[in-house]
């Protein structure tokens, strides 16, 4: 039977490897002092403590209020890799919530980020990109990346890196070249593109061809792609994949909307759209409606080009 | 029940030593033993704590002595075994010595021979108390022999209780809100994660979707750019071929207005031409003008060389006169005869004038002479200027009559 006494020994450690958490308001700033600490092991169980905190939004906001951004920059470049990858963990999930991004960008962290673009772990690399993938979804995220720089290096890394890293770099890029394609057009990106729309992957195809669609808004980006990449998408069209279709198709309403140049493929992905199941678009699981838009506005536009 | 702090002795017997007879200080005893008779009925109440008269204490030779005589209290189950072991043991001495002895007869009927031990309750009375010196060495390698199991007497009433299924707790209603707790938990962290899950993937799903309806909209916009710029370079085409045409139309009714104006203007232009050519004489009767040009010249000049001649002649004259008169003006003045003479010049002088415009012309044939005189030179000089230029007016207004003729 149990008895009243509260058991004089502390309760037991389930988890040896997270350190732990003080009650309510003091959990956080107890946590900042540990990652401060000199002692290794001490930092990697505060931070492992950190990353299950952070998942809760008021956390979020507590840890940014305190400082904790900070602290976390110092760490994105400690020597132990452990630390290291944590830390990139915990800065994903703040990014994944507004309050976490905002943070993000008030402090500048990004440009840190950018040392951690070569880090030798793999799972390292993995967490920068997603929180390069989830900084860029934001317009100010976006105008800071490409501040900082960082569009040549990616472009450069999207030859070099594994496929699910590909991926969050083809989404970074789709998002901050919407805002402005010079510098993605200087390092020759349209090549490296062209040669993902041939991946085997769909979702590389799919976000390749997203990229393209960017580029294609401004003008600058209008020409090239008519030149270089009009023959690939209207291929990607007949893809079996419907959300490669719908992005090709995309790309191509934008590449076709010209000044003055007509392009000279016009006539043929005219042709082939008839041939193909282009109006079959309705089955495209996320938007029904919006992805068949795309196929009426390029022939519209194409046929006033 | 003492508390569960102190660890429990590990020999046998688990009784914690306790005193039956603490210790006391010595009391105050008599000088001399009270009579022992008063004393043999009754065990007196142990008032000393001494070794020698403790009945407990085993008196001899302890290590022979193995049988433990049978307590009255509860031994435990070990000192039952040993008890049972010393039994046999003895049993066995007894039967080893039977053998050798002479066993004693047979008991009679009805009667039974029973061992007893007595030498429980022996004791041996006498003044002379034995003592015995012994000594002792305790043995550095033997244990110290288990305490004996000391049982405190039994006090109070026994009773006994007994806890039956079901009346403690009912384990089904008590665990329930520990389950609860648990399970709960972690389903609330299970959750947690799917929804975070979900919630990441619905905003992506949202994302998307405003991407989409974005990118359409851009698209649209910029289609609609396109056409608003097509539009507005139709219109300045329109406009500038509008106004190439108004400027046309512009210049051609300034042009038909400036010819209009022009063919007005310039059907006066040649009557009128005409008529200046005319009047500066553009159109001349070539014989008018043969007349005008050759003959009435000449004829002029034929005229004034004739009244020069006449001019010259009558220059002559008047110089032959002059020259004459002075020349009888010096024969005269050196006589005196100024009356005769001066009457005769000034006679001849409003005479000359007379005919001097006939002597003029008769002297302007012969011209040469009369450049030698002075005065009368320049002003026949003058008198034919004057001459030719009234001739020369005769005939311009001769010519002016032929030409308004």
């Amino acid at each position: 039977m149990a008895s009243t006494l509260i058991s004089a020994k502390l309760p037991p450690d389930v988890d040896p490897t997270k350190a732990p958490i003080a009650f309510g308001r003091r959990a956080l700033p107890k946590l900042s002092r540990e990652i401060q600490s000199p002692e290794l092991l001490t930092q990697q169980r505060a931070l492992m403590a950190l990353c299950d905190l952070v998942h809760d939004p008021e956390n979020v906001y507590q840890a940014v209020q305190i400082g904790f951004l900070e602290n976390l920059k110092t760490l994105l470049l400690h020597h132990d890799s452990t630390v290291r990858q944590k830390t990139t963990e915990i800065l994903y999930i703040m990014a994944m919530h507004n309050v976490g991004r905002q943070g993000l960008i008030q402090n500048a962290v990004i440009p840190v980020l950018t040392e951690l673009l070569d880090d030798p772990e793999d799972i390292c690399r993995k967490n920068t990109h997603q929180v390069l993938d989830m900084m860029a979804k934001l317009p100010e995220g976006a105008v800071d990346i490409l501040h900082a720089g960082l569009i040549p290096l990616l472009v450069v890394r999207l030859k070099t890196e594994s496929d699910e890293i590909q991926e969050l770099i083809l989404g970074t890029l789709s998002n901050c070249l919407r805002m402005e394609a010079s510098e993605a057009l200087a390092t020759d990106a349209i090549t490296i593109l062209k040669e993902k729309l041939t991946h085997p992957s769909a979702t590389i195809r799919n976000k390749a061809a997203q990229v393209i669609l960017e580029i294609g808004t401004h003008p600058e980006g209008k020409s090239t792609v008519c030149e270089e990449v009009i023959p690939l998408l209207v291929s990607l069209l007949e893809d079996t994949d419907p959300e490669v279709q719908a992005s090709a198709a995309g790309a191509l309403m934008f590449a076709t909307i010209k000044p003055k140049v007509c392009c000279t493929g016009g006539e043929h992905f005219l042709y082939t759209s008839r041939h193909s199941d282009t109006w079959s678009y309705s089955e495209s699981p996320v938007l029904p409606s919006t992805t068949s838009w795309k196929p009426f506005l390029w022939l519209e536009a194409v046929s006033h080009s | 029940m003492l508390p569960a702090l102190r660890p429990p002795p590990s020999a046998a017997s688990a009784v914690p030593y306790t005193y039956c007879s603490p210790p006391r200080a010595v009391p105050a005893r008599p000088k001399y033993r009270a009579p022992l008779e008063a004393d043999e009925p009754q065990k007196e109440p142990a008032r000393w704590a001494n070794l020698m008269y403790d009945r407990r204490v085993v008196r001899g030779n302890t290590y022979a002595r193995q049988a433990v005589p049978t307590c009255i209290h509860h031994p435990n189950a070990f000192e039952i075994q040993r008890q049972r072991e010393a039994r046999r043991k003895a049993l066995a001495r007894k039967r080893a010595e039977e053998q050798i002895q002479l066993r004693t007869p047979e008991p009679v009927e009805g009667r039974e021979h029973v061992h007893v031990q007595t030498e429980l309750y022996l004791e041996e009375i006498s003044d002379r108390i034995i003592e015995v010196d012994v000594e002792c060495q305790t043995d550095a390698f033997l244990d110290r022999p288990p305490t004996p199991f000391f049982v405190p007497a039994k006090t109070g009433r026994d009773v006994a209780t007994q806890i039956e299924e079901g009346e403690l707790f009912d384990f089904d209603i008590e665990v329930k809100p520990i389950l609860e707790v648990l399970v709960g938990k972690t389903i609330e962290q299970a959750l947690l994660e799917v929804m975070e899950e979900e919630e990441l993937a619905k905003l992506l799903a949202h994302q998307r979707a405003y991407a989409e309806l974005r990118n359409a909209e851009l698209a649209e916009v910029q289609r609609l750019e396109e056409q608003d710029r097509r539009y507005r370079e139709e219109k300045e085409r329109c406009k500038q071929q509008q106004m190439e045409m108004l400027q046309k139309e512009k210049e051609t009714m300034e042009k038909i207005a400036a010819q209009a104006f022009a063919k007005r203007y310039l059907t006066d232009l040649i009557p009128s031409v005409f008529n200046n050519l005319h009047e500066s004489g553009f159109f001349y009767d070539p014989i008018e003008r043969d007349i005008e040009t050759e003959f009435l010249p000449w004829l002029m000049t034929e005229v004034e060389e004739t009244l020069e001649k006449k001019t010259l002649g009558r220059v002559m004259l008047d110089s032959l006169i002059r020259t004459v008169t002075e020349k009888r003006l010096d024969v005269f003045s050196q006589k005196p005869l100024p009356d005769q003479v001066e009457a005769p010049a000034e006679e001849h002088r409003p005479t000359d004038n007379a005919p001097q415009v006939a002597a003029e012309t008769e002297a302007a044939d012969q011209a040469v002479t009369a450049d030698e005189e002075t005065d009368q030179p320049a002003a026949e000089d003058q008198a034919s200027h004057h001459i030719t230029f009234q001739s020369e007016e005769a005939n311009q207004e001769a010519m002016e009559d032929s030409e308004t003729d």
